[in-house]
């Protein structure tokens, strides 16, 4: 199977798999959670008749109030124009009322302005070290590795495949969010940060092929690469199964309160393992022809003097 | 290595096995009991989204206090705030500093939160003022909650009426506050007594000076506001004024559907991976499975253990299940990159030692910087998630997951795969998914 052949249509299904999540990145932007932007949100049972809580919610004195259904929940968003001190008073009547019209509330959510602020400081921050922090141990890690590949080359095309799986999962979420009402809170950060990890795991391991076959093996550089891939594909493919069965149980069985974070893991998996098998390695060989390339076009070029 | 020492290994395996599962059971008292331990429970510490309770985060305003003594004000804080939040000491309550300005505290199980809130929150500032009644000027007597002894509900004895009994410290503070009961019970000024801002006691007159130290507050309590405000009193009052800028509350019906929830989702989970690898890998899929079950036993116990240690007690939040659940994940990762590589070199037409000394040792290398970039990324998680313990919690399990299925996948995997290929049986291509036509 040549699978680094054919590089260019494992390149064009990326591209159309990321194009419309960034579209609606740049055109919706993030459905951002109270996390993030602050504000209150109340979870109750089942799915109650909204016009009955737009009420309640108005008596309490909230504003902006968003009613979203998710699974056997409903979030009730808003915000409360009074002063701070007066918030956990007006919660409380708000939460009588709903329980006398029979509405349980589950769970309680209240964030202020100078917390959102500060989660999403680490959250960029952490996203950062987090990059930052792989590339440099990747570089480390493969600092041995034989020419003709550089160390860098490695990091940066393992950030390559990140950026790639990190696109897909926020575009995939910039749509629901649009479209669902779906909020994007500080476990989704996480959740980013875990597909980041279990994407360069991935790319890691056929990487490792790649520079154990160029110790051993003669031939070019592209059909090293291919067989490494090869020779590491039913453990990428079986390794990806197993976890993506533990998520699939978890988005199916597990508790409604972590259900777009285990989806936003389950997604970003799948794509974690496309990129590493036909992204990232696919990437050092394109990255090697073009410096081999130019390289060439140097040597032609009449030389001065 | 020899025989000897693979068998001692085995043996230490089998033990850690039994130990770990005896006390990863759901009922481990029992057993224990069974050893002549008597009353020895473990529980693995759930988190409030599990447990129900509540998560409250108060912001100091520090704007007036000197930059050197700020340090000092938040640690007197968090203080008083434990004895406002926790007052008989017994309840798992957790107040902790966040960053320079900020108090975090956990109250799991509670109930009533718009009272705990009111409870911390409050300032507690008791002043006693003196006042002129033609000017309606008020002069502070340097009375404060600071001379205050004690404070106890009680019930006036002439109306019924609840009232709280202040008893000051002997000494100066009872001399200074006889001295200022002559003063207005002579110059018939009124004494007024203010509990921030509201008023608890007169204006009255004092008709005759208070030598003994002991006054009262009467603010329309009823018995239990009554109680509330002694305990206010009692632990004294926060050195600064606090706002409420986050909260957190989860019911207890929802936590009890998550964590049933996440068990059937985990044992659903473990067995469609032990399945997988069964069907795919065979008589190494029975190893593989084995050692998955000790990394599932270990993992819990090193869980329960860490409830002993304070300050490392492991927190199990919903993201923390997330996490284990994916580390099961991870751990047949390395089971799997091993017995891909066995089948290889099998398939190469290497002996079965050869083979599975060779598929150790070049599995590793892409094991261990798999699983070193994960723990890199759990630190960092670990580090910045200061303001979010559901965070920390994900970042914990995922990472010592990481960490045991090190462990049990090259350890206990090795010494499962070494003892088995040196039986007969345990040597047949057909047993670890290689057909014996594809052997060279």
């Amino acid at each position: 199977m040549n699978i680094i052949g054919r590089r260019k249509i494992w390149y064009s299904i990326s591209f159309l798999m990321i194009v419309p999540g960034l579209i609606s990145l740049f055109v919706y932007g993030l459905n951002l959670g109270i996390d993030f932007r602050s504000g209150q949100m109340s979870t109750v049972a089942g799915d109650p008749n909204a016009a009955v809580i737009r009420t309640v919610a108005s008596d309490a004195g909230f504003k902006d109030v968003q009613i979203v259904v998710a699974g056997n929940q409903t979030q009730i968003r808003f915000t409360d124009p009074t002063p701070q001190a007066q918030h956990e008073a007006n919660h409380e009547k708000f939460k009588t009322d709903l329980a006398s019209k029979g509405i349980e509330e589950l769970s309680f959510d209240s964030v202020g302005p100078t917390v959102s602020k500060d989660i999403a400081q680490s959250a960029i921050i952490s996203l950062i070290l987090v990059s930052l922090a792989i590339v440099a141990y990747i570089a480390f890690a493969f600092r041995n590795a034989p020419q003709p590949v550089s160390p860098l080359s490695f990091g940066v095309v393992a950030i390559a495949a990140l950026l790639h799986d990190a696109l897909f999962v926020l575009g995939v979420f910039s749509i629901l969010g649009h479209f669902f009402g779906v909020e994007i809170d500080a476990l989704f950060v996480t959740a980013i940060l875990t597909v980041i990890g279990f994407s360069v795991h991935d790319t890691i391991v056929v990487f490792d092929r790649i520079r154990e076959n160029l110790r051993r093996e003669k031939g070019t550089f592209e059909h090293i690469v291919n067989d490494s891939i090869l020779e590491t594909f039913a453990r990428s493919v079986n390794t990806s199964l197993t976890v993506l069965f533990t998520l699939l149980a978890l988005l199916l069985f597990g508790g409604q309160s972590i259900h777009y974070f285990v989806l936003a893991l389950l997604i970003g998996i799948a794509s974690g393992t496309y990129s590493s098998i036909f992204n990232a390695s696919p990437l050092l060989v394109t990255w090697h022809n073009f410096k081999l390339n130019r390289k060439v076009k140097e040597s032609k070029k009449p030389a001065k003097g | 290595m020899s025989d000897m020492s693979l068998r001692v290994k085995f043996a230490l395996i089998l033990v850690l096995a039994l130990v770990t599962t005896l006390i990863a059971l759901p009922r481990e008292d029992k057993v224990f009991k069974l050893f002549g331990l008597k009353n020895v429970t473990m529980q693995v510490k759930q988190g409030l989204d599990l447990q129900g309770g509540a998560q409250l985060v108060f912001q100091a305003d520090l704007s007036k206090v000197p930059a050197s003594k700020r340090d000092t004000s938040m640690q007197q804080l968090v203080t008083v705030m434990q004895k406002r939040a926790n007052p008989g000491g017994t309840s798992e309550v957790v107040v902790q500093r966040q960053g320079s300005d900020r108090i975090i505290i956990s109250l799991p199980g509670e109930k009533d939160i718009a009272a705990a809130i009111a409870r911390i929150g409050k300032t507690g500032n008791l002043v006693f003022l003196e006042i002129n009644p033609t000017t309606g000027a008020e002069t502070p007597t340097g009375i404060t909650g600071n001379d205050v002894e004690s404070a106890t509900a009680d019930y006036d004895p002439q109306t019924s009426q609840p009232i709280v009994r202040l008893q000051l410290k002997s000494g100066d503070a009872t001399k200074r506050f006889g001295e200022v009961t002559t003063r207005i019970n002579q110059n018939s000024t009124r004494l007024v007594t203010l509990l921030d801002q509201d008023v608890v006691f007169g204006p009255a007159t004092v008709s005759t000076p208070i030598l003994d130290g002991t006054a009262q507050l009467q603010g329309n309590f009823t018995i239990q506001t009554a109680k509330d405000t002694a305990d206010l009193i009692n632990a004294g009052a926060l050195p600064v004024s606090v706002t409420l800028v986050e909260q957190r509350t989860v019911g207890p019906t929802l936590g009890k559907e998550s964590v049933s929830k996440s068990f059937v989702a985990g044992v659903i989970g473990l067995t469609i991976v032990a399945l997988f690898m069964l069907l795919y890998y065979r008589l190494a899929g029975v190893l593989a499975v084995g050692a998955l079950f000790i990394y599932t036993t270990t993992t819990i116990t090193l869980y329960k253990l860490s409830a002993f240690l304070p300050g490392y007690t492991i927190v199990l939040t919903l993201a923390g299940i997330a996490g284990f659940i994916l580390s099961i994940g991870m751990a047949v990762d390395a089971n799997i990159l091993i017995f891909e590589r066995l089948k290889e070199e099998l398939r190469a037409g290497k002996s079965f030692v050869a083979a599975t000394e060779a598929a150790f040792d070049r599995a590793w290398t892409s094991i261990r910087d798999s699983n070193v970039s994960t723990l890199i990324t759990c630190t960092i998680l670990y580090m910045s998630s200061g303001s979010t313990p559901i965070i920390r919690g994900f970042a914990v399990t995922l990472g010592l997951g990481v960490l045991v299925s090190l462990f049990t996948a090259v350890v206990v995997t090795r010494t499962f795969l070494r003892l088995t290929i040196r039986q007969a049986w345990g040597r047949n291509p057909k047993w670890y998914g290689v057909k014996t036509e594809d052997v060279e």
